[in-house]
């Protein structure tokens, strides 16, 4: 008698054992899916750059920040972050486009979330961080930070600004070589 | 076998936990009611960030630290049924958790420690707190030594039989700490400390946070151990039924030791400075960590069910109804399971690579783990209390009622506060602010989700001075004459257990190596690179 | 059951370590070869390549920046935690010897009489001093008053001055002691929306924030100028424009609240 009620709950178990693999092996087999489809982060090597000298020279000079129209069509914003705000404060950004987000931190540990969107990054000083995505929609967007940076975190949320494509060719057309922004 | 000075000893632990708990609940009240529209936003933000330090540092290194250590002295002398072997260390351990927490406090109180308790370097704090948190570490670390020596001293007096199941999964509680402890200490006697004691400028955030990943998942294993031993080993004799299988409880314990600390790099999903392929990797191993829990889930219900068909219950779902449910622990783990199966959920989408960018660093992340930690486990912490509080006072613990509704109204308060926190997550509420412009179109729908959330705090603030009111009580109530302390029974009785189920060797070098295949590359890359060292930013100006 | 526990015939060592090293090599193989192989293939790198960045090696940094006749520079000073070191006595004398020259406007100890304008330098921290002398300078911070009077300090000569101020009491206007204004909401808690920063988490004493000014007392024309000036980028010193991005939403009757709030103190 014992060993048929042992012979049952092995059974049981057993049974359960194999549902919880085949759980398991279905999420893992989404995150693959997931990762070889839509690379949220490009495959990019690890860059590391200096935040003490981020305003005097290189990527991330002030004149340099904001969004740019690169020559394949996808447009590269690069923000900075400090304590305690974005630059810029306004992004924008056209609709129905490659965008590549790169972005680093001055100071302290920032990071951002852009709502309505899956734009999600941290932005760790003395490395720089990259995203992509297309936003279908044209409209407006907050953009926390979302990372204790300081006192000061609980002010600092910037905008982002979704325009139509051709709307934003023009403007990149009519200021060559200027990145753009929407801070008025 | 229960002597007195062990008695002291785990109810010292005991109420220094529930102490430090109360008062970080508390604060963490005043958290949710001051960011909610219920109140002016605060004056000065620093107060709230200083507030969430001490709650962060309170209810994650001080609280589950202590309620971990003393209930392992208990199962020391109960389980094995010998005399706690170095009682002197084990009052040393207690007292350096004290001194660090009162280390570590002083300096946050006084507001030149706000960095939260996951420190986030480069912003420095002042180094007492840090020393602080290095002390309690160490207390603990002397807990762990006791039990690996309290098993050694126990298997030498019992050649070849198996380990009792509590004291099995106690140790493996231990060396999972004892391990998971080390990315922690590391980040902070290496990379902070020199910092903060002005011996150096510079630190590598990116490392740190690498570091501090290492610990970071693993510790709230560390928190469940005492609320999954009490599932296999309290709650079947306490409901009068039988634990299911001793084995899979083993294999549970073992899985957790192997899988426990090689997948924090899940917290860093969003980081550049760790490749994808890691983070896969990490992903993936995450999932395997979700296994014993699953497996536990069967085997606990179960066990469950078998007490409810000896009650009489009959049917594919009767027995539920013949339960005893004006038990306490009855309600404790139903409720711990419920919460558990919601909170479990929302971990699996939060381990999914890609879903978590929805997620990340909004009120998801602290509703979920509000409710997992919180609910889940908190509320089994509760059950072991009470099931303890008469062994421990050698007094009747009464007040049935009180204590049936302190778990209802932790577990109905935990739903209120965590439902709508997933929920205001969604909907990208960002973590860490001390304020909320309400007023604001596109936050102006999150208002109510956040009040809700502060009425739900009200009821656990409700339940936990009922908590306090009820151990209170058993310290004063009449003395009883207690049966011998029993553990659960397994249905079959393990007999003769593989070694690989009665000893930890095969299961420390798998953690070893996973651990060096998991976060080897990422470290070691990271160490070599010399220019990613930034300045540090201290809390209140250089020291 | 009674063979030694790392042995190959010992099933649970033999079952435990493959079912771990298998998992490990699928996650792996998935991670660090199948998903960089398909990305490669997209983005015409190489596969090593696609393999290194999975694994999180870095490159050396290319550095896209512009030209030097495009970029505009805010200030040459680099900002970090320790810029300006420990301040010893031999600076600080050397220091007060050089303000005597500053005294007909900053006042002989750092604290500007009133109705000059100029802003108090007693107790503000050195790097704050020692970066606006530099910046006056070089002209990175305009000013017709400032830039010709600091030309001609050495580097050596501006931290000197710097740490003396440091070290002087600022001293409260007659007729401002005991006034007690509310702390304006714009300065306890900003403008979260319009992402204007709280001012106090920046320029509170208690926080000695690197290269941050103590806006306690200064004239409220001062402030009213320096805020207006970076509102309209006029004034761009500020790194990596915290203080243009700060002031840019600013009305100005808020300009004018915080002016007379931070005055009183």
């Amino acid at each position: 008698m014992a060993s048929t009620g042992h012979d049952v709950a092995a059974a049981a178990e057993s049974r359960w054992a194999w549902i919880v693999g085949a759980i398991i092996a279905f999420l893992v087999a989404m995150m693959a899916y997931m990762s070889l489809h839509w690379a949220a982060m490009p495959p990019v090597r690890m860059e590391t750059i200096d935040p003490t000298t981020l305003h005097i020279a290189g990527e991330f000079v002030e004149t340099n920040l904001g969004s740019a129209a690169e020559p394949d069509g996808s447009v590269t914003v690069r923000v900075l972050a400090n304590q305690y705000s974005f630059t810029p404060q306004c992004l924008v950004v056209p609709a129905n486009t490659w965008l590549h987000f790169r972005g680093t931190a001055a100071d302290v540990v920032h990071g951002f979330s852009v709502s309505h969107s899956n734009v999600n990054m941290m932005l760790i000083p003395g490395y720089i961080s990259n995203f992509q995505t297309r936003f279908e929609r044209t409209g407006e967007h907050v953009m926390p930070c979302h990372e204790f940076c300081g006192n000061g975190h609980a002010a600092m949320w910037a905008h982002v600004q979704v325009i139509p494509r051709d709307e934003f060719i023009r403007r990149a057309q009519s200021q060559p070589g200027r990145r753009l922004s929407c801070v008025q | 076998m229960f002597s007195k000075d062990s008695r002291q000893l785990v109810l010292a632990h005991f109420w220094v936990a529930f102490i430090a708990f109360f008062a970080a609940l508390l604060l963490g009240e005043w958290h949710m009611v001051i960011r909610s529209p219920l109140l002016d936003w605060i004056g000065n933000p620093e107060l709230y960030y200083r507030s969430v330090t001490a709650h962060g540092s309170a209810m994650g290194y001080v609280f589950p630290t202590l309620v971990a250590m003393g209930f392992g002295y208990a199962i020391v002398e109960l389980s094995l049924k010998q005399a706690l072997v170095g009682r002197r260390w084990a009052w040393t351990g207690f007292i350096l958790v004290m001194l660090g927490t009162v280390i570590a406090m002083v300096p946050v109180a006084l507001g030149k420690a706000s960095v939260l308790y996951t420190f986030y370097p480069p912003l420095i704090a002042h180094a007492a707190y840090y020393i602080g948190v290095v002390l309690v570490v160490v207390g603990s670390w002397i807990w762990v030594a006791l039990m690996s020596v309290n098993l050694r001293a126990w298997k030498k007096a019992h050649p070849g039989e198996a380990v009792p199941l509590p004291m099995f999964a106690n140790v493996a509680g231990a060396y999972l700490w004892a391990w998971t402890s080390v990315g922690a200490a590391v980040e902070i006697l290496f990379l902070i400390l020199p910092v903060a004691l002005g011996f150096k400028s510079t630190i590598d955030a990116g490392l740190a946070r690498v570091f501090f990943s290492w610990t970071l998942h693993a510790i709230v294993y560390f928190w469940l151990m005492p609320a999954y031993i009490a599932f296999y080993t309290l709650v079947p004799r306490a409901i009068g039924g039988r634990l299911y299988s001793d084995v899979m409880g083993r294999i549970s314990f073992i899985l957790f030791l192997v899988f426990s600390m090689p997948i924090g790099i899940h917290h860093l999903f969003q980081d550049p400075q760790v490749g994808a392929g890691v983070k896969f990797l990490h992903a993936v191993f995450t999932a395997m960590v979700s296994v014993p829990t699953l497996l536990t889930v069967f085997t606990i219900t179960a066990s469950v069910e078998i007490a409810g068909r000896l009650r009489g219950g009959t049917g594919a779902l009767g027995w539920v109804k013949a339960l005893p449910w004006h038990n306490p622990m009855m309600l404790a783990v139903a409720f711990s399971f419920i919460l558990l199966g919601f909170g479990g959920a929302g971990g699996l989408i939060n381990m999914s690579y890609q879903l978590d960018f929805a997620v990340h660093n909004t009120q998801w992340i602290t509703g979920h783990f509000h409710l997992i930690f919180a609910g889940a486990i908190v509320i089994m912490y509760f059950a072991v209390a009470y099931d303890l509080w008469p062994h421990l006072t050698g007094r009747a613990l009464v007040h049935g009622g009180m204590m049936k509704a302190q778990l209802w109204l932790w577990f109905v308060g935990m739903i209120i506060l965590t439902f709508p926190w997933h929920v205001v997550g969604v909907m990208g509420m960002p973590r860490r602010m001390a304020y909320f412009d309400y007023t604001n179109p596109e936050i102006a729908p999150q208002a109510i989700t956040v009040t809700l959330s502060a009425i739900g705090g009200l009821l656990l603030v409700i339940s936990g001075v009922l908590f306090l009111l009820v151990l209170l009580r058993g310290h004063r109530s009449g003395i009883v004459d207690l049966p011998e302390f029993r553990f659960s029974q397994p249905v079959h009785a393990p007999g003769r257990l593989p070694a690989a189920l009665n000893s930890y060797a095969l299961w420390l070098a798998l953690m070893i190596g996973l651990s060096l295949v998991n976060y080897g590359y990422p470290i070691a890359q990271l160490v070599a690179l010399k220019q990613t060292s930034v300045p540090a930013v201290p809390i209140g100006g250089t020291p | 059951m009674n063979e030694p526990l790392f042995s190959l015939k010992n099933r649970w060592f033999t079952i435990a370590v493959a079912a771990v090293a298998a998992i490990a090599a699928i996650a792996a193989a998935i991670g660090f070869l199948w998903v960089p192989r398909a990305h490669a293939r997209d983005a015409m790198t190489s596969l090593w390549e696609s393999i290194c960045s999975a694994a999180g090696a870095p490159a050396p940094y290319r550095n896209p920046g512009l030209p030097e006749d495009k970029a505009i520079y805010p200030t040459s000073v680099i900002v970090s935690s320790e810029f300006t070191g420990p301040i010893d006595n031999v600076s600080v004398g050397r220091g007060a010897t050089l303000a005597l020259q500053c005294s007909m406007c900053h006042g002989a100890r750092g604290t500007a009489s009133a109705g000059t304008n100029a802003p108090h330098l007693a107790g503000q921290p050195p790097s704050s001093t020692y970066k606006q002398l530099r910046d006056f300078k070089s002209g990175h911070r305009p000013s017709v008053v400032m830039q010709p009077l600091a030309t001609n300090l050495s580097d050596q000569d501006m931290r000197d001055l710097a740490a003396f101020y440091s070290q002087q009491q600022r001293e409260t206007l007659v007729g401002h002691a005991g006034i007690r204004i509310e702390v304006p909401r714009i300065v306890s808690n900003g403008s979260p929306m319009r992402n204007v920063g709280a001012c106090a988490t920046c320029h509170s004493p208690g926080v000695a924030r690197v290269a941050t000014p103590i806006l306690d007392g200064l004239p409220a024309v001062y402030i009213t100028d320096q805020l207006k000036a970076f509102k309209a980028g006029r004034r761009a010193n500020d790194i990596n424009q915290q203080m243009r991005n700060a002031a840019h939403a600013l009305t100005d009757e808020e300009i004018d609240v915080l002016a007379r709030y931070y005055a009183s103190r």
